[in-house]
């Protein structure tokens, strides 16, 4: 997988890639190793533990999770004789099953995000994975375990551009600008666009602040306790039977260190650009204007030190079956990092973010006495802003053109102090940007209007006009803008 | 902020929005739910009080339950009269709750699907309920109450217009 060959020849409307891709691929022979390591550590640390537990050495143990790992691997090296994949038309292709076989298209255009990850293991032996990200929920997503990390970099280049490029062609059914571009040899992966880096977390920072979060708060409580137990009895023995949940807890810091170690953020033509994790690493491409919400947390202490912590919002959930709290967790940007990174970031999000400089009516600090002096909100005719929160201060950006439902609450306590609240969905994970406690004839300002001001982002967006919430990025505005011709149109025909 | 019906006049007022209401059905449906749950319980609750204790506490237990029963029905009769929906140009609003008062505005872009459902009791009394799903998991519209004819045929007009204002992710 060098230079792809110049056998460009597209014939019809959907442009084929380079021949080399439209053919079927197997994925890397090591991959069965790779994708039962997880088990395998798991399994090792488990015989481990039952040998260091009983010296007396029940070898009928060890045989059967020997069998067991054995069982794993002969199972995926079935699967990995029975997978492949293809991508032509436009169309990833990922045939497998031996029993039940299971052939699943991804139509490019539809992508969210893709993702190269390196599990530890596939790290040591120089492989990596790439996952697609949908719209839809858990299981709509399509990955490719394992490739050489270098042809998954490229692949995944070359399914972004494609990702661009075809897929406004199928979009317009004129399909003349989208096309051009497409069939010339240009897709042919640019080998790496130029990408301008926007940020980078510090190592000591991220440490710092994960002890100083919540889960970090958590574990400080744990030792202490289990300190002070061993102090007072004098008997270490005590605290073992309790040694799974410090170890859970060590585990979860673990992982949110592990997995934002190293975040490095760039921005490129075909989206952001994100790398980090020390073991495990994920790279991960967001589309310009697939960002559904933006989020900006300050915990209480990291306040202090003047940290927050960035977050985005893209549609459809990350697969990561080895974490299921990953799923709950939106996507950081910025892990940890200074108002005035978040400020930039933002800037480069969002141009003109507004601010939610609107405090909330005197009434509301009857209702929400804890969580008053964070309330506030604004917006234009782009972006919503609101924020809450009682010790923890969250902002949330909505971008109006991604608005899918608004919701008008009235409770009775608020009713009796005439506040409502007004809650602006978005796809996602939950996210919900909540402007709460609002006098009510604010409240029903903001729910007569933003109907109105949300369709008009829509329209905006799709005649090519208003940037994308994901970058500035040129190209991206540039696909778009191929649909210019037919969107609006269609949208009032 | 216009006059309004009295029983509107704490919600946002939108100027000429005709709201369309449930079947007066609905009530029945409920009533009949409530009823379903009310008679085995206060049975059952009194049959156990009475041969536990005294023939008196069972009999006092039954009542009571009974009361709670009426007590909710008369809440029930509130919360169906509250339940409106409104078909706008570009959205469909939906209005709900007597203590906490929602109102929903979800746009026919927006929807992914559209589900009709119907329970024994519902279908019992011709009645359906509509569900409208967007890509947000927060955005919970429904309709209940719908006329089974009415429910179809709001669903494929909902279809129709959603299809005709259809907006990416």
């Amino acid at each position: 997988m060098t230079a792809p060959p110049s056998g460009g020849d597209a014939p019809g409307p959907p442009p084929d890639p380079p021949g080399d891709m439209a053919a079927w691929h197997r994925l890397h022979p090591l991959s069965p190793l790779v994708r039962t390591g997880r088990h395998l550590t798991g399994l090792g640390i488990l015989v481990l533990l039952l040998i260091f537990a009983n010296h007396n050495g029940t070898g009928g143990d060890v045989i059967g999770d020997v069998a067991v790992v054995g069982v794993v691997l002969v199972a995926g090296v079935i699967s990995w004789l029975v997978t492949r994949w293809q991508v032509a038309g436009g169309v990833l292709r990922i045939d497998t099953g031996l029993i039940r076989r299971d052939s699943r298209r991804f139509p490019l255009s539809q992508v969210q995000a893709i993702d190269v990850v390196q599990t530890g293991l596939a790290r040591v032996l120089g492989l990596a994975e790439l996952r697609l990200r949908m719209a839809g929920g858990d299981a709509s997503g399509g990955r490719l375990a394992c490739l050489p990390l270098a042809q998954a970099e490229q692949l995944r280049e070359r399914l972004l551009a494609m990702a661009r490029a075809p897929g406004t062609a199928a979009a317009t059914a004129a399909g003349a600008a989208g096309a051009v571009p497409a069939s010339g040899p240009g897709v042919a992966a640019p080998p790496a666009a130029p990408e301008r880096p926007l940020f980078r977390v510090r190592s000591d920072r991220l440490a710092g602040a994960i002890i100083l979060s919540r889960s970090g708060a958590y574990a400080a409580v744990v030792i202490a306790v289990a300190v002070l137990i061993i102090g007072l009895t004098g008997k270490p023995a005590v605290i073992v039977p309790f040694l799974p949940f410090g170890f859970g807890i060590v585990l979860a810091l673990w992982r949110q260190f592990n997995g934002e170690f190293g975040t490095a953020v760039a921005t490129a033509p075909d989206g952001l650009r994100l790398r980090s994790g020390l073991v495990q690493t994920t790279a991960e491409t967001i589309r310009p204007g697939r960002v559904q919400a933006v989020r900006l947390v300050e915990p209480l202490l990291w306040r202090a030190f003047g940290w927050c912590r960035l977050e985005v919002d893209v549609a459809g959930a990350r697969q990561r079956r080895e974490n299921r709290s990953e799923g709950q967790r939106l996507r950081a940007l910025i892990p940890v990092g200074s108002r005035a990174d978040a400020e930039q970031m933002l800037a480069e999000l969002m141009r003109a973010a507004p601010r939610p400089v609107r405090p909330a009516p005197g009434p509301a600090r009857w209702k929400a006495p804890l969580t008053y002096h964070f309330l506030g909100w604004d917006g234009d005719d782009r972006y919503l802003v609101s924020s809450r929160g009682r010790v923890c201060r969250k902002t949330t950006w909505v971008p109006l053109e991604k608005v899918q439902s608004i919701r008008w609450v009235q409770g009775p306590v608020q009713r009796r102090l005439r506040l409502a609240s007004v809650r602006v969905d978005v796809a996602g994970r939950r996210v919900t940007a909540s402007i709460q406690d609002r006098d009510a004839a604010e409240a029903q300002q903001i729910l007569a209007r933003l109907p109105d001001l949300a369709r008009a982002a829509r329209t905006a967006r799709s005649a090519g006009t208003a940037g994308t919430a994901g970058t500035a990025g040129t190209a991206g505005t540039a696909g778009t803008a191929g649909t210019a011709g037919t969107g609006p149109a269609a949208n009032r025909g | 902020m216009t006059a309004d019906e009295a029983g509107l006049a704490a919600r946002p007022d939108d100027a000429g929005i005709q709201w369309q209401r449930p079947s007066r059905l609905l009530l029945r449906a409920r009533r009949i739910q409530v009823g379903l749950v009310t008679v085995p319980v206060a049975l059952a609750g009194g049959l156990i009080a009475g041969l536990a204790g005294s023939a008196a506490l069972g009999l006092g237990l039954g009542l009571g339950l009974v009361v709670a029963g009426a007590a909710w029905e008369r809440f029930l009769a509130r919360r169906v009269a509250a339940w409106g929906y409104a078909e706008r140009r570009d959205d469909l609003m939906v209005r709900r709750g007597v203590l906490i008062r929602r109102q929903s505005v979800i746009p026919y872009g927006r929807m992914q699907f559209i589900d009709v459902t119907a329970g024994p009791v519902e279908r019992s009394l011709g009645l359906a309920t509509v569900r409208m799903h967007t890509a947000a998991a927060a955005s919970d519209a429904r309709i209940p109450g719908l006329a089974q004819a009415d429910a179809a045929k709001l669903r494929d007009q909902l279809a129709v217009l959603g299809e005709a204002q259809a907006a990416g992710l």
